[in-house]
């Protein structure tokens, strides 16, 4: 039987698509590299998707899983055609309030989960900006962070295990509700993963008592400058606010102009802030950070009156990076992290570089993390313009590595990243690296070509490879 | 061959999206199926596609597009801006154009039976009459939801078309095609509101239907038509005011200059707040309100409804904080029964969960579609009537 018959006899036919626009539509995620599928499936559970590994093993080709196709790496664009497994059928939740843990379906939306569990006085930590759609199928994969990872750590330090459909069709289940499950921590490598050592079907999360109170304050400053240097002394005074997050002005403006929240579109960076807890301490800390902000020179401080004001903000942060179809097609976006106390050089450095270019630069980034996310907007379909981009893409990663920075993966590595694995890990840790994705995936069918660099295993250098395709991600 | 009419996505408007994916929480559809293809991030790309020559416009491009009810809940949600609506039309007027043996029942009805004034009239009477003769469960079987959600048509009244307050007249009303046959109240309620708060009003004789469904099947000429003779009815006009959700909407992106288009809610809601109309003290009632697709994310209007309802004295529950789509999306119900289904019964029971049987929803085609699904002890009426009744200007 043909690969197709195979599908539809295992999941129905209802459940197998093969029309060429239909495929069209999965060949990619929120980057800009696009894949083609043979072929994409919506498994309901972890037995469906078991037939369909074993399906994929048997006719050799690529298996790619997808949840939202919110991610900014390629991950889910199958460049290496074969089939797109889509997780969201997968959408069961099991809350179990006593021991504030949950079973979530891999293709249960990030959001969802926090909308269910808050009837319980409970949320999940975890809330990438795309949290209104990505997956937590995904966020598992990409091991995702948010604004608010800056306290609470990105999802790795909340998922507590896993089922998972691996090699052969085996489904497993990793780690667990105990403390500290004997045996090695395989869930620890599935997450992470990319898809790259098998299909997260269920995860077993943490979930977190909702706050008893919480400030959101919104500061406006007359450079970016002041504002970077904000971030350096609130966590040089040892607070360490929920979250932390920096948006120049360019973006302010772009976000403000859909949103008409009113933001300082004037100020030349803003800063917002959040801390949580109870009410005593939350007061304190706010206003430490205020006072900290007025002596960088703060234009303005405000606090979000009520949770509707504070919604505004976080949609207005959240929503950023589609603010920027405002400013042009397409989006070329750098995921580094630096030293905190060299956030205001780096950022003038940034900067500059895209003024050398000619370039139009926004920044939007978990500045309490060092994380910055600088986005330069252009046209994709000018070869000029891709070339210059990319060259300043280079140089911004050079900037950041010589401040003492590192490639963060919070957006995954996929493809887009893969090339630059060289310059955070070692030959033998690639050669590691590669040693388990073997172990793991023998047939060599989950999400081939993506995360490691061609070559990682020692005994097969071919020589590095520095090939950046269309709108790389470094 | 990619495109062939004036009406296509254009390129700007295609690269307005950058596939971010914020959209798909938002829509209807993509609820239902957790589908790219069936999501407004998958529609663009694939009229993407159709522009770039890579697909043609054909029954699987119109499978994907027939799927979505132009609920727009895409639009407000998305940081890009992308005018999915508009694109929405210029597709569908493609795939009118070039994919054959698509003439639909819901296309003759959108196209030229709802411009017809006669036509109009004898679906009014005959449902009347089958009302009486209790009649209706005969009813075509893809009908007989719209049949069962229609009101009760025995006592509705005279229609207002041709209506004028004789004085020096200010605001013209759309009586719309719909709505002037099956819900003759709405109108009527809204004429004596506006003129208990001082303005004189006008139904203009040679109005006709706005053309916000044709234009919604991609029956671009058509709805060209009755945009231009409404244009002519209407133009000497400051404000015009239309008492449905969808009719305000389409006739407000029309951009008639120097003649101001507003639904009923914010005309009404405008003049409670200039004091032009009394606010009542609470009456201790609860009323669930519902948002018609086409005012909360066509037209951003979600306060004017509410404030209404509270100026009449009712304590408002909110039933859905999304405004997720009841299903009714104009001729949806007829094209697409299951989904239509899916999602009305949905709604349904957000009403239900309100623990309230006065329910306010102002647009024609939600009422229906929520009555179709709700027991019959549940009113559901406009809020510019349930403000009309308690003011004692309604009825
Ligand atoms: C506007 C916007 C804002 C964003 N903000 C953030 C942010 O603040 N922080 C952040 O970390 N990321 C952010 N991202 C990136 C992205 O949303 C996250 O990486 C997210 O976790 C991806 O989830 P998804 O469901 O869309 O996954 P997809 O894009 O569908 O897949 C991502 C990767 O995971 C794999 N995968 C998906 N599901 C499974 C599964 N069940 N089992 C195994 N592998 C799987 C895929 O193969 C792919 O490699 C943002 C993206 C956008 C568009
Ligand atoms: S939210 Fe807007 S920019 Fe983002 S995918 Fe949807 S339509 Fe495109
Ligand atoms: S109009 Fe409604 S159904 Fe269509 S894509 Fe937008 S949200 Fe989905």
């Amino acid at each position: 039987m043909t690969l197709t018959q195979d599908l539809r006899e295992a999941l129905g036919d209802e459940n197998v698509l093969e029309e060429p626009v239909e495929l069209h539509l999965f060949s990619k995620d929120a980057s800009l590299m696009r894949g083609e599928p043979s072929v994409v499936v919506f498994p309901a559970n972890a037995n469906e998707t078991a037939a369909v590994v074993r399906i994929a093993e048997r006719h050799r080709v690529p298996i790619v899983a997808r949840g939202a196709g919110t991610g900014l790496a390629a991950g889910a664009s199958p460049t290496q055609g074969g089939i797109v497994v889509v997780t969201t059928r997968i959408k069961d939740i099991e809350i179990d309030v006593e021991n504030r843990t949950a079973w979530v379906g891999a293709g249960v939306i990030n959001l969802d989960l926090s909308v269910a569990a808050k009837p319980h006085g409970l949320y999940f930590a975890p809330d990438p900006s795309s949290q209104s759609a990505c997956t937590i199928g995904g966020n598992v994969a990409n091991n995702s962070g948010g604004p608010h990872c800056l306290s609470e750590g990105s999802t790795t330090s909340h998922v507590l295990g896993m089922e998972a459909v691996l090699t052969g069709g085996e489904v497993v289940v990793l780690g667990g509700a105990a403390p500290d499950p004997i045996g090695l921590d395989l869930k620890g490598a599935l997450v992470g993963s990319e898809g790259t050592l098998g299909i997260v079907t269920r995860a077993l999360v943490r979930l977190l008592p909702i706050e008893p109170d919480v400030r959101t304050l919104l500061m406006d400053f007359a450079t970016v400058e002041d504002a970077a240097r904000t971030v350096s002394d609130v966590i040089a005074a040892g607070v360490v606010p929920a979250a932390l997050e920096l948006m120049d002005q360019e973006m302010v403006r772009a976000v403000d102009n859909w949103l008409g929240a009113g933001l300082p579109i004037d100020a030349a960076a803003v800063l917002l802030a959040e801390v949580v807890g109870e009410t005593e301490g939350v007061v304190a800390q706010s206003e430490l950070i205020s006072d900290i902000g007025r002596q960088n020179h703060a234009t303005g401080v405000q606090v979000a009156a009520d949770d509707d004001e504070r919604a505004l903000l976080w949609l207005g942060r959240k929503s950023a990076f589609g603010a920027i179809a405002q400013l042009a097609p397409d989006y070329y976006l750098h995921d580094a992290v630096v030293p905190r106390t060299r956030l205001v050089e780096v950022m003038t450095g940034i900067y500059g570089i895209a003024e050398k270019y000619g370039l139009t630069m926004c920044n939007v980034f978990h500045a309490g993390d060092g994380n910055l996310h600088p986005l330069i907007a252009f046209d994709s379909s000018d070869p000029e313009m891709n070339r210059l981009v990319h060259e300043a893409g280079d140089e911004i990663v050079a900037l950041c590595l010589k401040a003492g920075g590192a490639l963060s993966g919070e957006h995954g590595i996929g493809i887009e990243k893969r090339d630059l694995m060289r310059a955070s890990f070692s030959e033998l840790d690639l050669d590691a690296q590669a040693r388990l994705k073997e172990v793991f995936d023998p047939a060599g069918v989950f999400n081939p070509t993506k995360v490691l660099p061609e070559g990682s295993r020692c005994f097969d250098f071919g020589g590095v490879r520095r090939e950046l395709p269309d709108g790389v991600w470094v | 061959m990619a495109w062939v009419t004036d009406h296509h996505p254009t390129r700007s408007e295609l690269d307005a999206c950058v596939q971010c994916g914020l959209c798909l929480p938002a829509c209807p559809t993509f609820r239902l199926t957790g589908r790219e293809t069936a999501s407004p991030r998958g529609r663009i790309q694939a009229m993407d596609a159709v522009a770039k020559g890579l697909v043609p416009v054909d029954d699987t491009f119109a499978g994907l597009l027939d799927f979505c009810l132009g609920c727009r809940a895409c639009e407000p949600v998305c940081p890009g801006m992308v005018p999915y609506g508009r694109m929405l039309e210029g597709a569908r007027a493609e795939i009118e154009e070039q994919v054959q043996g698509r003439s639909r029942l819901s296309g003759l009805l959108a196209g030229t039976a709802l411009r017809s004034r006669l036509l109009r009239k004898l679906s009014g009477w005959s449902l009347a009459a089958a009302q009486r003769l209790k009649l209706t469960s005969l009813s075509p079987r893809r009908f007989r939801r719209l049949v069962a959600g229609a009101r009760d048509l025995r006592q509705r009244g005279p229609s207002i078309v041709g209506y004028s307050s004789g004085e020096a007249t200010k605001v013209a009303l759309l009586a719309g095609c719909i709505q002037d046959e099956w819900f003759r109240p709405v109108n009527r309620a809204t004429v004596q509101l506006l003129e208990r708060a001082g303005y004189g009003v006008e139904a203009p004789n040679d109005q006709t239907c706005c053309g916000a469904l044709a234009a919604h099947s991609g029956l671009t000429a058509q709805a060209e038509q009755m945009s231009s003779q409404n244009l002519d009815a209407f133009a000497q006009f400051d404000t015009v005011v239309a008492t449905a959700a969808g009719c305000s909407a389409h006739l407000r992106e029309a951009g008639w200059e120097g003649t101001e288009v507003l639904d009923v809610t914010v005309a009404i809601a405008r003049a409670v707040s200039e004091g032009r109309l009394p606010e009542l003290p609470p009456n201790g009632k609860e009323i669930a309100v519902q948002d018609p697709c086409h005012l909360r994310h066509a037209q951003r209007v979600v306060d004017e409804p509410r404030q209404i309802l509270v100026a009449a004295g009712y304590t408002v529950v909110e039933i859905d904080t999304v405004g997720m789509c009841c299903g009714a999306a104009g001729l949806y119900t007829i094209n697409q029964p299951e989904a239509s289904a899916q999602l009305g019964e949905a709604k349904a029971q957000q009403v239900r969960e309100a623990r309230t049987r006065l329910v306010a929803s102002a647009n024609p085609g939600c009422e229906m579609q929520l009555r179709s699904y709700l027991d019959s002890d549940y009113e559901i009426r406009h809020p510019v009537e349930w403000y009309a009744e308690a003011i004692g200007s309604g009825r």
